[in-house]
């Protein structure tokens, strides 16, 4: 039997019953839709954070105080978050230490409340210093930075972000004006233009001040809460972090690896967690959606068992006119094969359909900046996963098919 | 030369705990050409000596020589190959595939068989022409009359150009003037064509256009004897 007048065969079997059929692959067409729209989105949401790591440049690298837990006996030691102090940034900053070193600098957050006259805004303080220019790729619209003179004088100046301009200054000039954060006064010397999130720092929202003066005056603290280095070229990455842990070893006095009291984050290794993360998930959703795959299924195979039940007498005149068992099954096994390669299709182009419609109801709403992409790979997954669930639960009905002999099938009433 | 020959063909079922004897030690042979009709009351074997005659249904015994091969030894799909190529088969309830078209129902067999597919839609068109449907040959069954439905499962039995022809009660589901102008299209192919045809029916009248007669009676063969007013296609009461 020829596979042409096989495939017309099933098509017109489908097609004289379309609302059965219809019905029969809903639960294939819900299950690759599902499928599709997970893969597409959950690549969407990679794609952006990834993006947002990458802002960072592929030259930092992030030292946090702390031990990465990697076990119980872990947990004490990601207390330690005092560990990072000036003097382990100088020496870093020398050029026999970390020779490929171009930048470093600290960050301090905290979340505070600026007041202008009678405004006030909720906003984030950072306190760096001026190599955070070089290495967040940031520039002044209006004023200078603050200096390096200002960090070894503790001045109280300010840069600000242009949402934090707009919320306190609205369109005056605010270059020389006095903002009053946690009681202190600070002159604001630069704006910074706007710049959006990057990188978990969103400038926009923001106000940085000299570290120094964020260690006196606003946390009382010594210590920094991370320091955020640069490597003079991206090649140079793993000889920068290997020279980092040395000097900070050195500076702690510290002989066993494990027991490091801080962790160095390159954008590669941020990237990657993040990459695990989202696929976990992913694939955790793909989980739920293989089982409505699996449901359909089933509903195939009882669809298909009626037609079998229905079509005896078909089979049986094919048999006495000379179809052989295989010719049978292989007869029905298309036809359910077609059934779900159909849901599949469908599923497909609603999953794209609706991935592109969510994508951009978020650009639209969320500002972010989502892409779209047409899911190829999963396309295929669709393809694949449905043909072979025509193939896994259309078997049984198409064996009971081929093994009904050609006269009980004549004698059916 | 004989074309079928049986020798104490018995055929048993089982159900549960009963056991049947359907078909109880025939033996008979048919010649090549020739018209046979089987005749029985109904449960007389009938249809159980068809099925096996017609490589439908396994014998339980005895032998049975088709064409000079013994089909005891065949598996099931060299019987679904000889039914394919030698047997064409015309039932009473027709069997014609539904909300498919008469030339698709007369291809049929030719998807089972080695002809090439470029000469299936000639071969097909010819024998729908042999049965006088050619104006019919887009139509779907629903659309035909009784006698039009066994005159397309006749040219579906011919499209393989078979040696042996088994037919079912093929006039049971029509009425007489589609019943007569059926089995005379039947005879014209034994007669014209060569074709061997064996019958079942239990009408006399039927009967009478076959040269013999194989009466059963409960499995076992009662009578065999030729006919002898036996009626020609041109017969007056055929008109």
């Amino acid at each position: 039997m020829n596979f042409k007048h096989s495939l017309k065969t099933a098509t017109t079997g489908l097609t004289t019953n379309k609302s059965r059929s219809f019905l029969t692959i809903l639960g294939i067409v819900i299950g690759i839709t599902a499928i599709i729209m997970v893969m597409s989105l959950g690549n969407g949401a990679q794609n952006l954070i990834l993006a947002q790591i990458q802002g960072l440049g592929s030259r930092s690298i992030a030292i946090v105080p702390g031990r990465q837990i990697n076990g119980p006996s872990d947990v004490a030691a990601s207390f330690y978050n005092n560990s990072l102090k000036s003097r382990d940034l100088e020496a870093l900053q020398k050029k026999i230490n970390v020779p490929t070193l171009a930048n470093a600098t600290p960050i301090l957050t905290t979340s505070e409340t600026g007041f202008y006259k009678d405004q006030t805004y909720r906003l984030t303080l950072y306190g760096m210093s001026p190599e955070a220019q070089e290495i967040f790729d940031v520039t002044t619209e209006q004023g200078n930075f603050f200096t390096a003179e200002d960090v070894r004088g503790l001045a109280k100046v300010a840069v600000i972000g242009s949402k934090t301009k707009t919320e306190l200054f609205g369109d005056a000039d605010p270059i020389g004006k006095r903002i009053k954060i946690k009681n202190h006064t600070f002159v604001v010397v630069g704006v910074i233009g706007e710049k959006g999130q990057s990188a978990f720092i969103n400038f926009d929202q923001s106000v940085a001040i000299p570290y120094s003066t964020m260690q006196q005056f606003i946390l009382g603290i010594k210590y920094f809460n991370r320091i955020i280095a640069q490597a003079d070229d991206s090649k140079n990455i793993d000889r920068t972090v290997n020279d980092i842990a040395a000097t900070l070893r050195a500076n702690h006095n510290i002989t066993d690896t494990e027991k490091d009291d801080f962790t160095i984050e390159t954008q590669v290794d941020l990237a990657d967690r993040i990459t695990v993360i989202t696929d976990a998930f992913t694939f955790f959703l793909l989980a739920v959606a293989a089982i409505s795959l699996i449901v359909g299924g089933v509903g195939i195979m009882n669809i298909m068992l009626v037609s079998v039940t229905e079509r005896t007498r078909e089979i049986g005149l094919r048999k006495a006119i000379g179809a052989k068992d295989k010719d049978i099954m292989f007869q029905f096994l298309l036809e359910a094969v077609t059934l779900t390669g159909v849901g599949g299709v469908i599923g497909i182009f609603l999953g794209s359909l609706f991935s592109y419609i969510i994508s951009i109801l978020i650009v639209r709403f969320s500002g972010l900046a989502w892409q779209f992409s047409f899911p190829y790979s999963a396309a295929i997954i669709g393809i694949v996963v449905s043909a072979s669930i025509g193939l896994i639960f259309g078997l049984y009905p198409a064996r009971q098919a081929s093994k009904k002999s050609p006269m009980e099938a004549l004698r059916y009433e | 030369m004989n074309v079928i020959e049986t020798k104490n063909l018995t055929k048993v079922y089982h159900d549960g705990k009963t056991e049947t004897v359907a078909l109880k030690d025939a033996s008979f042979s048919i010649k090549k050409g020739e018209f046979v009709a089987i005749m029985g009351p109904s449960g007389s074997g009938k249809s159980t000596l068809l099925h096996v005659l017609g490589l439908l249904d396994i014998p339980s015994s005895g032998s049975y020589i088709f064409d000079g091969r013994d089909i005891g030894s065949f598996s099931q799909d060299e019987l679904a190959d000889i039914r394919n190529e030698k047997i064409g088969f015309v039932f009473q309830a027709f069997n014609l595939l539904p909300r498919t078209t008469v030339l698709e129902n007369v291809k049929l067999p030719l998807v089972y068989s080695k002809v090439p597919e470029s000469e299936w839609d000639s071969i097909a068109r010819k024998a729908v022409e042999s049965v006088g449907l050619g104006a019919r040959m887009g139509h779907e069954p629903s659309e035909l009359s009784g006698g039009e439905k066994q005159r397309v499962a006749i040219a579906r039995a011919l499209v393989n150009n078979p040696q042996i022809i088994f037919a079912d009660e093929p006039t049971g589901n029509l009425d007489s003037k589609s019943g007569k102008n059926v089995m005379q299209i039947i005879q014209k192919l034994n007669e014209e064509q060569g074709k061997t045809v064996i019958l079942i029916t239990h009408e006399t009248s039927t009967a009478e256009h076959a040269e013999r007669v194989i009466h059963l009676m409960d499995g076992a063969i009662d009578s065999d004897k030729r006919v002898e007013n036996r009626l020609t296609p041109d017969d007056e009461y055929l008109k």
